[in-house]
C-alpha cells in the first residue's frame, strides 16, 4: 500500500512538471501559430474595418482579389516564375546531387561550397551581386533575370532533399546494371530515378515553394511589369495596407498548409524521429 | 580517372551555372566595394562607412537584434522542443505539423498579420482593451518591439529542430536512473537535460543569430527608424542613392562577419564533438 501511495506523489508531481511544460508549449504554439492563421478569419471580413471574429462573413476581398488586375498579373507572374525555376533547377540538381553522392573527384568540397553558397551567403548580398551584374547585363527587370536568379538560390535547398534520398540507395543495384552492360545513361535513368520518386516529388515542391515566396531577390530584380507577388504584398504592406492581402495571405496559408502534409507524407521518417 | 570524368557529367551543369549567376555576383560584389565611382581601385567606401555614424548605429542596430532574437527564439522554442521530446513518435509527428505550418508560412503572411495584430487599433490593443475596460493604445509596431515580436515568431522553428535533435539523443535511462536515485523533476531538468541539450542550443542560437543578421523584410516592415538592419542600409544605398560602391562594401562586411561566425561555428563544433567519453 505505502509504495503505491509514495508512486502516487512521484505521479502528481510528475504531472505537475508535466503540466507546467505543456502549458508552456501551449502559448508558445499559439504565438507561432496565431499569425499564420489569423489572416483566414480577417480574409473573410468585409473590407471596411478591422474586426475579430468578423461581423459579416462576406468573400469580397476575394472577389476583389480575383478582380484585381494588378494582383492576378503578380500570382501569375509567380506561378511562371517558380514552375520555370523548378523545372530548371530539377534538371541541375537532380544530377548534381547523384554525383556528388556517388562520385570522388578533385575539387568535390569546393563544388560542394559552391552549390551551397546561396544558403549561407546572407540573400542581400546575393540580391545585390545580381542586380549589379545583372544590370551590367541588362536582364534586370526581365523574367528571365529573375528565373535564372531564382534557380541559382533554390538549387541548394531542393539538392538536400534529392541527395538525403540517394543516400538511401542501394549502389548495389547500380553496380548490377552496369555489370548487365547498361550504359551509363540507361542506369541513371533507368534504376537511379524511379527509386528516387518521392525525394523528387518533395525537392520539386520544396524548389517551387521556395521560389514563389522569395522576396528580397525578386525585390531588387523585378520591374513593374514582372512584379512577383511577394514584391507585390511587400510594397503593399509597406505603402497602403490594402485588405486584399488579407485574402492574398489566406490564399498562401492555405498553401503551406498543403505543401506541409505533402513533406510529411512523403518522409515518413523525418530525422525528428530520432531513431539511432 | 573513369569516376573523376563520370563525376563531373553530373555536377557539372549545376557547378557552370552557380558559377555564373552565383559565384561572379559576388565576386562583383566585392570587386565593387573595393572601386570608386570611375572604376578605380580605391578603400573610400570602407573609410566613409566606418566614419559614418549612421552605419555605425545600424552594426550595432544588427548585432542588437540578432542576439537578442535569438535568445528570446531559444526561451520560447526550447519548451517546444522539449514538449515535442516526450510525445511517442506518432503524436510528434502530429504536434511537428503545428511548427512546420508556421515554419513554411510566408514571412510577408506573417508581417502582415502583425500589422494587423499589434497597431495601435489592433487586434492584440482592442483585446486589451476590452479585457482592461479602458482604451489601452500600447505601440507595439514600427518599434523594437515589433520587430522583437517578427523576428522571434520566424525563428522559433530554427531553434526547435536542432534542440530537438539533441534532447532526442540522450538516452532515455538516464532519466530513469536519475528518478530511481530520487531526483525530482527539476534536478532532473538542470542536472541532465538542459546539459546535455547544448550541442542543439548552441547550433540553434548560433544559425539563428547568423540568420538575423541579415534579414531585411521584418525590420523594414514592423521596425521604425531606429531599427534599420544592415541588409536595409544595403537596399538603401542601392535603391534610393544609388551608391552601389557603398552598398557593396556594406554586402562585403556583413558576408565577413557571417562567415567568420560561421567558422567559429564549425570549431565549437568539432571541439564539442572530441570524444571526451570512452565507450
Amino acid at each position: 500500500m505505502s509504495t503505491s501511495a509514495s508512486r502516487g506523489v512521484i505521479d502528481r508531481q510528475g504531472n505537475f512538471y508535466g503540466g507546467v511544460r505543456n502549458l508552456l508549449a501551449v502559448f508558445v504554439y499559439a504565438f507561432i501559430l496565431v499569425p499564420t492563421l489569423i489572416v483566414i478569419p480577417i480574409s473573410f471580413g468585409g473590407s471596411g474595418e478591422l474586426s475579430f471574429p468578423p461581423r459579416v462573413w462576406t468573400l469580397d476581398l476575394y472577389g476583389q482579389l480575383f478582380s484585381s488586375t494588378p494582383w492576378m498579373a503578380s500570382i501569375l507572374q509567380s506561378l511562371k516564375v517558380a514552375v520555370i525555376t523548378t523545372i530548371v533547377s530539377m534538371l541541375i540538381g537532380i544530377p548534381a546531387s547523384y554525383g556528388l553522392v556517388r562520385f570522388e573527384f578533385p575539387g568535390k568540397k569546393l563544388v560542394m561550397l559552391l552549390l551551397m553558397s546561396p544558403i549561407l551567403v546572407p540573400v542581400i548580398v546575393i540580391s545585390l551581386g545580381l542586380y549589379l551584374y545583372l544590370s551590367r547585363l541588362q536582364v534586370v527587370g526581365t523574367t528571365i533575370g529573375l528565373v535564372a536568379s531564382h534557380t541559382a538560390y533554390v538549387v541548394p535547398f531542393m539538392m538536400m532533399t534529392v541527395m538525403a534520398g540517394v543516400r538511401k540507395l542501394d549502389p548495389a543495384l547500380e553496380f548490377a546494371a552496369t555489370i548487365m552492360g547498361a550504359s551509363r545513361s540507361t542506369v541513371f535513368f533507368k534504376v537511379v530515378l524511379p527509386q528516387l520518386k518521392p525525394s523528387l516529388l518533395a525537392g520539386a515542391l520544396f524548389a517551387f515553394l521556395v521560389s514563389f515566396d522569395e522576396v528580397v531577390i525578386a525585390w531588387f530584380l523585378t520591374s513593374p511589369s514582372t512584379t512577383t507577388l511577394p514584391v507585390k504584398m511587400y510594397s503593399s504592406i509597406q505603402w497602403d495596407i490594402s485588405p486584399v492581402i488579407a485574402a492574398v495571405s489566406a490564399l498562401l496559408t492555405a498553401l503551406s498548409f498543403v505543401f506541409c502534409c505533402i513533406s510529411v507524407l512523403f518522409q515518413p521518417a523525418a530525422p525528428s524521429d530520432g531513431n539511432p | 580517372m573513369n569516376a573523376r570524368k563520370e563525376g563531373w557529367i553530373y555536377v557539372g551543369p549545376a557547378t557552370l551555372f552557380l558559377f555564373l549567376v552565383m559565384l561572379v555576383p559576388l565576386a562583383y560584389v566585392a570587386y565593387t566595394s573595393v572601386t570608386n565611382a570611375g572604376g578605380d581601385f580605391s578603400l573610400a567606401s570602407y573609410h566613409r562607412l566606418f566614419s559614418s555614424d549612421l552605419f555605425k548605429r545600424t552594426l550595432g542596430t544588427t548585432f542588437q537584434i540578432s542576439i537578442l532574437a535569438s535568445l528570446c527564439s531559444l526561451a520560447l522554442g526550447y519548451p517546444i522542443a522539449l514538449h515535442l521530446a516526450r510525445q511517442t513518435p506518432r503524436m510528434r509527428a502530429i504536434y511537428m505539423v503545428l511548427v512546420l505550418v508556421p515554419f513554411w508560412t510566408s514571412i510577408l503572411v506573417k508581417s502582415y498579420a502583425f500589422t494587423v495584430l499589434l497597431g495601435r487599433a489592433g487586434l492584440v490593443n482592442q483585446l486589451l482593451s476590452f479585457v482592461s475596460g479602458s482604451t489601452v493604445q500600447l505601440p507595439m509596431l514600427f518599434n523594437r518591439f515589433g520587430v522583437m515580436v517578427g523576428m522571434t515568431n520566424y525563428l522559433i522553428p530554427f531553434i526547435v529542430f536542432p534542440v530537438l535533435a539533441s534532447l532526442l539523443a540522450i538516452d532515455k535511462s538516464l532519466y530513469r536512473a536519475s528518478e530511481i536515485m530520487g531526483a525530482k523533476p527539476p534536478r532532473i531538468f538542470f542536472r541532465i537535460t538542459l546539459p546535455l541539450s547544448l550541442p542543439g542550443v548552441a547550433a540553434g542560437v548560433l544559425s539563428t543569430t547568423v540568420m538575423s543578421m541579415g534579414f531585411f523584410v521584418i525590420p523594414a516592415l514592423l521596425g521604425g527608424r531606429q531599427d534599420v538592419m544592415m541588409s536595409n542600409l544595403v537596399d538603401f544605398y542601392t535603391r534610393e542613392t544609388m551608391d552601389w560602391n557603398m552598398a557593396s562594401a556594406i554586402g562585403v562586411i556583413l558576408l565577413g562577419i557571417v562567415t567568420l561566425a560561421a567558422i567559429l561555428a564549425d570549431q565549437a563544433k568539432r571541439f564539442g564533438s572530441r570524444p571526451g567519453v570512452p565507450a
